[in-house]
């Protein structure tokens, strides 16, 4: 075999392992708990809305704003796993690297907590 | 570690003083409250001259690279940061007044403009595929944001979306260019790019590489709006909010110009072959159209982004050549271009009758007997953009066109010589109607205090240019011998 | 002096051109006038040292013009006899012509720019007359040619008199085109624009030819036919005056300077100063001699018939310059100078005379509208009897002595050319001597017919007037020359004196004694003028006095020959058919067709128009739909992207 695709044998590992779970949880739940479908728990959850209206519907923007500020954090804590993981060999300059990284993104927190884009009303 | 790393963050200080100004200046706008809008105004103008204060610091010196070879600070680096940071730092005080009268003034506009330009300056310094997509999304997303400034006017958000929508399209496909020129050559540094694709094997670059400098070049020529990428601008232009287009016209077009230029002279300077057709294409496509789509026009501010679209070309013209005299050729273009262009945005901000902005082109009716100075800085800096000598403007054109034609590119100089003169129609017709037409009636008074500097200040380097035209010639000179290897 | 002589009138034309109206209608007048009568005295003192004096002939070197390889040319006044008396000639007419209009103009609303007009036409006469060199000349003989057609047309507001100035303009540039190519066979052939220069040269290619489209022609017989083709066009001769009767539609006064005295006897002054040219071109001499003599018969007979007051003496004019040029066509050039000395003061009186009378009777010319003047302008009555007197050649008056000396030479030419000018001539002078009192009869004797005709647009009373005094003192300075100017110097120009007189400033060939000869013609040569003029003059008498209805009856009888002549042998209508027209329409052809469809069609106009359909275009682009700018980037790519797909394709 070739030693390229040799290096990719762990992926097809995960990928065998991640279905074969996903298959076990599916079939638990639906062997171990209890069936009472009504039309609400039926239907496509998607953002809270009605899958099947008129799309010129209005609704809040805020919606979005709350989505859109939990991304975006949700994004840059991601950074936060390599590093954490690559500390050891990264030193003090990468230690103060991610505070830096983390000081900027307070900023725009304390901006958005300021400007009350988290305040529901 | 620390010598270098200390190295490092010493040539990278104009970005520093940037960022920190710029978060220090959202903070205390957002404990200050809205009240802060003037305070944060001038600061960001103080914040704009301290990091050209620290640019300019080592000039003449070789250049030097940073941040593993991602950033890069040479003479040609200077050069154009300061011509950016020129632009906003003008463009600043101007808005103030604007901003006033439509009720739209946030702390957040001086905020934003550091940040887009913190964003072109990355994108100047940029050594790498990297680092140059880092600078650019950080100039765009702040300019999506100041096009649809204004957010409860519907022309304003129009703008702000189609260039959002657009500019993403753009991005998708410099990314695009990006992946495969790496895909090709294995490298995104530049310095790297350069050796690896000038020492081919004689059977000319991969095809994968030259369709990713075609997507890379359809990229950039979207951020110096070239024909036929051009298409948001006169949109753009004219749904934005004045001294945003303003902004627009001076600053992200010197930038992504540089940014432009160093890509395409620095790693790919040994596939000029290449990629001069796409420049030749570009250049005589926005020239044309640049000079006829403008004739229809009626207002003031789509006529001045035709105008920008045909500017673009001549400068382009200067890439096209190439070598010492075409760089150079571009980076005098790029400067009194500016000049000129915030002259004209300047005028149009002066301009307000009963209280709405003037805008079309009929208002301007009889101007040189109402105000007769803005009625002749405004026909001077129009007959400096069609490129009348002696003003700067016929200069600009000089530079590139005796460039253009030392490198052999004799047709494409008579086609930007024709284009000129079809192009000098709309300048003149301007003049024709300040200076013959019926007036309509005054102008409101006073005439904000920045506007009238800026105006007087561009005005009288256009026409006075000539007289020492020296200074402008040595430092583009030299610009330009930094970026040759 | 000279040189102050010739400038002053530049001055007096710049003073009151740029600044008349600083100066007033007054200041103008006195400012033109006062100079040119300095200038009148200053050529009479040049005239009696040089010529009466016999002073040697001198030059007087301004600037140098122009000077480029060969061609030298020099700003420089030569003074000799000939020149001294074209001055005295110029200067006299010209500065009592300038205090006549003080009289004459008083109700015009120009009179700074008419006064300009006429100091700028004395300068250019001056230059001309006083030139050392041909370019020279033609300077001159263009600014006549300028300051002509600038009053010819002065009254600019009326169609006619535009017209006329056109075609003064036009057919003198017939005229002009014939001299500016002698000229330049003249500097071909001698190197040499300078009259000294050339006139010593000459002997030397006489009888030379030069070939020409396969026909060998003499050299100096060519050069002096183009000159003389100029001198045609100048003098109004037979086939180029068409001009000259339209050129009345200027006010009299230039009328009579320009029209009568000085200007049309340019190209007679030019033949004489050319004489050591002509002289070696027998050929082109008879040629002169025809011209001028079928010139003199042609006006006389169209004289007979005219209507308008100031055309009878335009057609005069243009028979006299005929009866000059002959006279130098034999070779008398002094007989023909002297003519012209003469003739320029009784026509110039004659003219201002008519003028007198137009003045009174308030800008009326058709002689079918006067009759009976004479008991209210007996001044004028005069000086019209003493103009006529001396213009039909009787005795003791000043034509006598220049018009029969002319006929005399033309016999004594012995010649073909010679006997039929002599015999034309002859027939001219009846016909002149009948027009002449035909226009005095009709003019002031029989009914007056002038009761509601007059243009009495200005308000004056309508009975005709005796003109002011600005005006009757030219005319007896006038017509005192007129009496006496042929007896004082007929000596002088064609008798003793003459050789010491000329002093060589008229070159006669050594064989051409012709004047010798002319005084020793038989005797009924001599008297058949003066016979011939009687009879004319009886016979208007007969026809205006005793039986008005004859001419009328005369006329109704042979319609063919009356139309024939009253419209002047339908020379304009002949040139109207074969040049005028076809140049309208060449011109009109050019005009739409070829600037209109073509050169404005593709050229200004066409690229505009593209230009626009471009801009159009261009901005239709522009839709304002985020998905097409999209799809333009999109196409923009992939085009490139196919262009260099396939070109490296090719090449690879």
């Amino acid at each position: 075999m070739d030693a390229l695709l040799k290096e990719y044998f762990p992926i097809l590992v995960f990928i065998g392992i991640a279905g074969g779970l996903s298959i076990v949880m599916i079939l638990a739940s639906l062997v171990a708990g209890p069936q009472k479908p009504d039309p609400e728990k039926l239907s496509a959850y998607e953002c809270g809305f009605d899958p099947f209206v008129d799309s010129r519907g209005r609704f809040d923007v805020r919606f979005y704003l709350v989505s859109i500020l939990f991304i975006i954090f949700d994004l840059e804590v991601a950074f936060l796993f390599p590093w954490a993981v690559s500390l050891g060999d990264i030193g003090v300059f990468g230690f103060w690297s991610m505070m830096i990284f983390l000081g900027v993104l307070t900023v725009g927190f304390v901006y958005e907590w300021k400007k009350g884009a988290l305040e529901w009303e | 570690m620390t010598a270098a790393l200390s190295n490092d963050l010493v040539l990278a200080i104009p970005e520093l003083i940037l960022a920190i100004g710029a978060m220090a200046l959202l903070l205390l706008g957002a404990f200050r409250g809205e009240g802060a809008a003037g305070l944060v105004n001038w600061a960001a103008v103080g914040v704009l001259a301290l990091a050209a204060w620290a640019t300019l610091a080592g000039t003449g010196e070789a250049p030097r690279l940073a941040f593993s070879r991602l950033f890069v600070v040479d003479d040609f680096a200077r050069f154009m940061k300061l011509l950016v940071l020129l632009g906003a730092a003008l463009t600043l005080p101007m808005a103030r007044s604007f901003m006033a009268r439509a009720g739209a003034e946030r702390f957040e506009f001086g905020v934003l403009v550091l940040l887009a330009t913190l964003g072109m300056l990355v994108m100047i310094s940029a050594n790498d595929l990297i680092t140059l997509y880092v600078g650019l999304e950080l100039q765009s997303l702040a300019l999506y944001v100041l096009a649809a400034f204004l957010r409860d006017d519907a022309k304003s958000t129009e703008a702000g979306l189609k260039y959002f929508v657009l500019g993403a399209l753009s991005s998708g496909m410099l990314l695009y260019g990006a992946s495969l020129i790496y895909g090709f050559s294995g490298t995104t540094n530049f310095v790297d790019l350069a050796a690896t694709l000038g020492h081919g094997d004689g059977t000319g670059p991969a095809i994968g590489v030259v369709v990713g400098i075609v997507f890379l070049s359809a990229g950039l020529a979207f951020k110096v709006s070239a024909v036929p990428f051009h298409m948001w601008t006169p949109d753009v232009y004219e749904g934005a909010p004045t001294p945003v287009t303003a902004f627009f016209a001076a600053a992200p077009k010197v930038a992504a110009m540089a940014l432009f230029v160093r890509t395409m002279i620095s790693p790919l300077g040994d596939l000029a072959p290449q990629w001069q057709q796409i420049i030749v294409f570009m250049a005589v496509a926005s020239m044309l159209l640049g000079a006829f789509a403008a004739i229809g026009q009626s207002n003031l501010k789509r006529l001045l982004a035709y105008s920008s679209i045909g500017h673009v070309g001549y400068a382009l013209v200067g890439l096209a050549a190439g070598g010492l005299q075409g760089v150079r050729g571009v980076l005098v273009y790029m400067a009194i271009y500016m000049v000129m262009t915030l002259g004209s945005f300047g005028c149009l901000l002066a301009m307000r009758r009963g209280g709405q902005m003037v805008e079309r082109v009929d208002e301007l009716g009889g101007l040189s007997r109402t105000n007769p100075m803005l009625a002749f800085v405004l026909a001077a800096l129009m007959f400096s953009l069609a490129g009348i000598p002696p003003l700067a403007g016929f200069f600009a054109k000089y530079f590139v066109f005796v460039a253009a034609i030392d490198a052999g590119l004799v047709v494409l100089s008579v086609i930007g010589m024709l284009a000129s003169v079809v192009s000098g129609f709309y300048y003149l017709r301007v003049v024709k109607v300040m200076y013959f037409d019926d007036a309509v009636g005054p102008l409101d008074r006073p005439i904000p205090l920045p506007v009238r500097l800026v105006v007087t200040a561009s005005g009288l380097l256009t026409v006075l240019y000539f007289i020492v035209p020296a200074p402008l010639l040595v430092s583009a000179e030299a610009a330009a011998k930094s970026l040759m290897p | 002096m000279v040189a102050a002589l010739v400038l002053m009138p530049l001055l007096g034309a710049l003073a009151a051109g740029f600044f008349g109206r600083l100066l007033g209608d007054r200041g103008a007048q006195i400012v033109t006038s006062g100079l040119l009568v300095a200038s009148a005295v200053l050529s009479w003192i040049v005239f009696f040292d040089v010529a009466l004096g016999h002073q040697a002939a001198y030059k007087v070197q301004l600037a140098t013009w122009m000077s480029s390889g060969a061609l030298q040319v020099d700003w420089a006044l030569r003074v000799d006899a000939l020149t001294a008396v074209m001055l005295v000639v110029v200067n006299t007419v010209s500065a009592l012509v300038h205090i006549y209009s003080v009289g004459y103009m008083a109700e015009d609303p120009h009179v700074p720019r008419f006064q300009a007009y006429l100091s700028l036409f004395t300068f250019a006469m001056l230059m001309l007359v006083t030139a050392d060199n041909l370019v020279q000349t033609f300077f001159g003989w263009e600014g006549v040619g300028l300051a002509s057609y600038l009053l010819i047309g002065f009254w600019y507001k009326k169609p006619s008199a535009n017209a006329a100035a056109i075609k003064a303009f036009v057919v003198n540039r017939v005229g002009d085109f014939g001299f500016a190519i002698g000229i330049f066979a003249i500097f071909f052939v001698f190197g040499s624009v300078s009259y000294d220069t050339i006139f010593a040269a000459a002997p030397a290619v006489a009888g030379k030819t030069f070939n020409f489209l396969g026909y060998d022609l003499d050299i100096m017989t060519t050069i002096c036919l183009l000159l003389f083709i100029g001198c045609c066009g100048k003098s109004a001769q037979l086939g180029l005056h068409t001009w000259l009767p339209d050129a009345m539609e200027g006010p009299t006064p230039v009328s009579a300077l320009i029209h009568a005295a000085t200007m049309v006897t340019a190209g007679v002054f030019l033949v004489a100063r050319c004489s050591p040219l002509f002289e070696l071109a027998p050929v082109a001499l008879q040629v002169v001699t025809v011209v001028g003599a079928s010139t003199a018969f042609f006006a006389a007979t169209v004289g007979l018939v005219q209507t308008d007051i100031k055309r009878v003496i335009a057609y005069s004019t243009c028979s006299q310059l005929g009866y000059m040029f002959f006279a130098a066509g034999v070779g008398a050039y002094e007989a023909s100078i002297f003519h012209l000395f003469t003739h320029a003061f009784f026509k110039a009186l004659l003219f201002l005379g008519a003028g007198s009378v137009i003045h009174a009777m308030h800008h009326e010319q058709d002689m079918r509208h006067m009759g009976g003047l004479w008991r209210h302008i007996k001044f004028t009555y005069a000086v019209m009897w003493i103009g006529s007197l001396a213009l039909a050649g009787i005795p003791l008056f000043a034509g006598y002595f220049s018009k029969d000396t002319i006929l005399e030479v033309a016999y004594a030419a012995h010649s073909g050319p010679g006997t039929y000018a002599f015999w034309l001539g002859s027939a001219a002078a009846a016909m002149t001597a009948f027009y002449s009192w035909r226009l005095l009869f009709m003019t002031f004797h029989g009914k007056a017919r002038w009761a509601g005709h007059g243009h009495d647009d200005h308000g004056h009373a309508h009975t005709p007037h005796e003109s002011p005094l600005t005006m009757t003192v030219p005319l007896a300075l006038l017509a005192l020359g007129a009496a006496l100017a042929g007896m004082i110097f007929y000596d002088n120009f064609v008798g003793n004196l003459r050789e010491v007189f000329w002093a060589g400033s008229i070159h006669v060939a050594a064989g051409n004694h012709v004047l010798e000869e002319a005084h020793h013609v038989p005797e009924w040569a001599k008297l058949l003028p003066l016979v011939l003029s009687l009879g004319g003059i009886l016979v208007a008498f007969w026809f205006y006095i005793l039986r008005p209805r004859l001419p009328v009856a005369l006329a109704e009888t042979n319609p063919l020959l009356y139309r024939f002549l009253l419209n002047k042998w339908y020379f304009d209508e002949l040139y109207d058919f074969i040049f005028v027209r076809p140049a309208f329409a060449l011109g009109r052809l050019f005009w739409k067709g070829g600037d209109g469809r073509v050169i404005d069609g593709l050229g200004p106009d066409g690229v505009s128009a593209r230009v626009l359909d471009l801009a159009r275009r261009a901005a239709r682009l522009q839709t304002g739909y985020v998905y097409h700018y999209a799809f333009a980037m999109l196409i923009g790519v992939a085009a490139l992207v196919t262009w260099y797909v396939y070109r490296i394709g090719v090449t690879s």
